[in-house]
């Protein structure tokens, strides 16, 4: 299982190894750390760590030996893979129908991030949005092409997707 | 040879530069022993010369003295063993190229061809015809000019399971997006390509995507071994790129290409956003693709996606490989 933890460790030299060697030693493999000096709670310092566990047991360990060594466990959870897709749309419409048409599509999909920028140009002229969405599956995926592909078909507007 | 354009006269060229190496390899030279353009033809049962071919039709425009209407009249006068078909594609009907490549194979004869629209309109029909009658049908200059994608995914890749491929297969609406990449509109790229001699004067074919259609079909039946023809293509051009959208994309360090993407589910070509940095986000007038296996995981691959020695450089290769495989039967 994939976890990620924010842990916050006293700031004293040694303390960064000290908090992450725990998960060597309960069979783990760090995929990422963030050692961030600039987030300071009662003089200990954030480490942010995301590692592999083989099960809930190995974790239970984990945090026991985190807790007897004085390393403070502010947040944890599973990490889960997101899928992301980009799309651009050129014509004529307005960031309502943007709005109404990123709506629709998480009725049709489960979207967990959406963000979009556009153009300069007005909406009485051909504009062109540029959408960043993020799910969970890549059937997800698919089903948000197959929408909006549907979608600008219907309304005469020109659909990009990325790779 | 039907068909002495361009590609025809590039591969007379090719096969005068390279004829001390095919006498080498085989003990027999490649006897060209008719040749046609779109209205006469020359013949020689001892072979032609191939230089004095494009010499005479640089200087007359004619590559024979002998006028003729029908090519599968021309081609049952004459004693071959292969056919070279260059004629130019009628993605419509297939054209005259069909009917050469068809009287070929019907004749029990080799084909080698550039020929996009026989190969969308009836591959299926062409391939059953050259298997019937033992026949060797090759096509590698059909898709992607000088980049081997055919004959890599037939032979090179022979024991992957291949999941998808997307490519850059229009070296024109290449040229006129990267133009786009640096600041010009739609109008203005699309002229230059005219200028340059990339896009022809009615340049549909390619800025519409039928051209990369034709060639997504191509691969999807040799490669997918699928059936389907250039009306099973889902086809957006790039008519519709506004410099506003090829900044936007900029802005997200993207750009935007002409992909066909072909895999056993999808078969596709439509503009997409690709991230700076990745294969198939090259400039200029190359061709580019990714196969994705089960093994390999994805191959990139790109070249020169028309011209003159270009498209013969593939011909060439095909020549060489059913000589091989003459050479081992």
């Amino acid at each position: 299982m994939l976890v990620n933890a924010e842990l916050y460790v006293k700031d004293l030299p040694g303390q960064l190894v000290d908090s992450l060697t725990p998960i060597s030693m309960v069979d783990g493999n760090i995929t990422a750390v963030v050692h961030d000096r600039e987030q300071i709670v009662n003089q200990r310092i954030c480490v942010n760590v995301t590692f592999e566990v083989a099960d809930n047991k190995g974790l239970d360990r984990l945090k026991a030996i985190w807790k007897s060594k004085d390393v403070m466990i502010a947040r944890m959870g599973s990490v889960y893979e997101t899928h992301t897709m980009e799309y651009m749309l050129i014509g004529k419409f307005s960031a309502a129908n943007v709005e109404k048409l990123l709506e629709e599509a998480s009725n049709v999909v489960s979207l967990e991030s959406s963000d979009v920028s556009y153009s300069s140009k007005n909406a009485t002229s051909t504009r062109t949005a540029m959408i960043t969405a993020e799910v969970l599956t890549p059937e997800d995926l698919e089903k948000l092409d197959r929408f909006f592909r549907s979608a600008c078909r219907e309304s005469g507007i020109v659909y990009i997707r990325g790779l | 040879m039907a068909g002495f354009g361009t590609v025809g006269q590039g591969f007379a060229e090719v096969l005068a530069l390279r004829k001390d190496f095919i006498k080498e390899r085989y003990g027999e030279d490649a006897r060209l022993v008719c040749v046609m353009d779109s209205s006469t033809y020359a013949a020689d049962p001892d072979g032609l010369d191939p230089l004095e071919l494009v010499a005479r039709k640089k200087s007359t425009g004619k590559v024979g003295d002998v006028r003729y209407q029908d090519s599968v009249e021309v081609m049952k006068s004459v004693e071959f063993d292969l056919l070279v078909e260059v004629s130019p594609t009628d993605v419509k009907t297939g054209g005259a190229g069909l009917k050469s490549i068809t009287f070929a194979l019907e004749s029990k004869k080799d084909v080698i061809t550039v020929n996009k629209g026989p190969l969308a309109l009836k591959f299926g029909e062409l391939v059953s015809l050259a298997r019937k009658n033992r026949c060797k049908f090759r096509f590698e200059g059909s898709v992607g000019g000088a980049m081997p994608i055919i004959n890599l995914c037939h032979e090179n890749l022979v024991g992957e399971k291949i999941a998808s491929i997307r490519g850059i297969f229009n070296g024109t609406c290449n040229y006129i997006l990267s133009k786009m990449d640096n600041g010009q509109t739609f109008e203005q790229a699309l002229k230059e390509a005219q200028q340059m001699g990339y896009a022809e004067t009615d340049p549909t074919n390619d800025i519409e995507g039928y051209d990369s259609a034709c060639k997504a079909v191509i691969l999807a039946n040799s490669v997918f071994g699928r059936d389907v023809t250039f009306s099973d293509v889902e086809i957006t051009g790039i008519s519709s790129i506004t410099s506003e959208a090829i900044a936007l994309a900029a802005a997200n360090n993207m750009v935007i290409r002409l992909i066909g993407e072909v895999s056993p589910t999808k078969l596709e070509v439509s503009p997409r956003l690709i991230p700076k940095g990745h294969p198939l986000s090259i400039a200029g007038t190359l061709n580019a693709a990714q196969i994705v296996s089960d093994l390999a995981g994805p191959i990139s691959i790109s070249g020169r996606g028309a011209g003159r020695k270009e498209t013969a450089s593939a011909i060439l290769s095909d020549l060489i490989a059913i000589m091989d495989d003459r050479k081992r039967t």
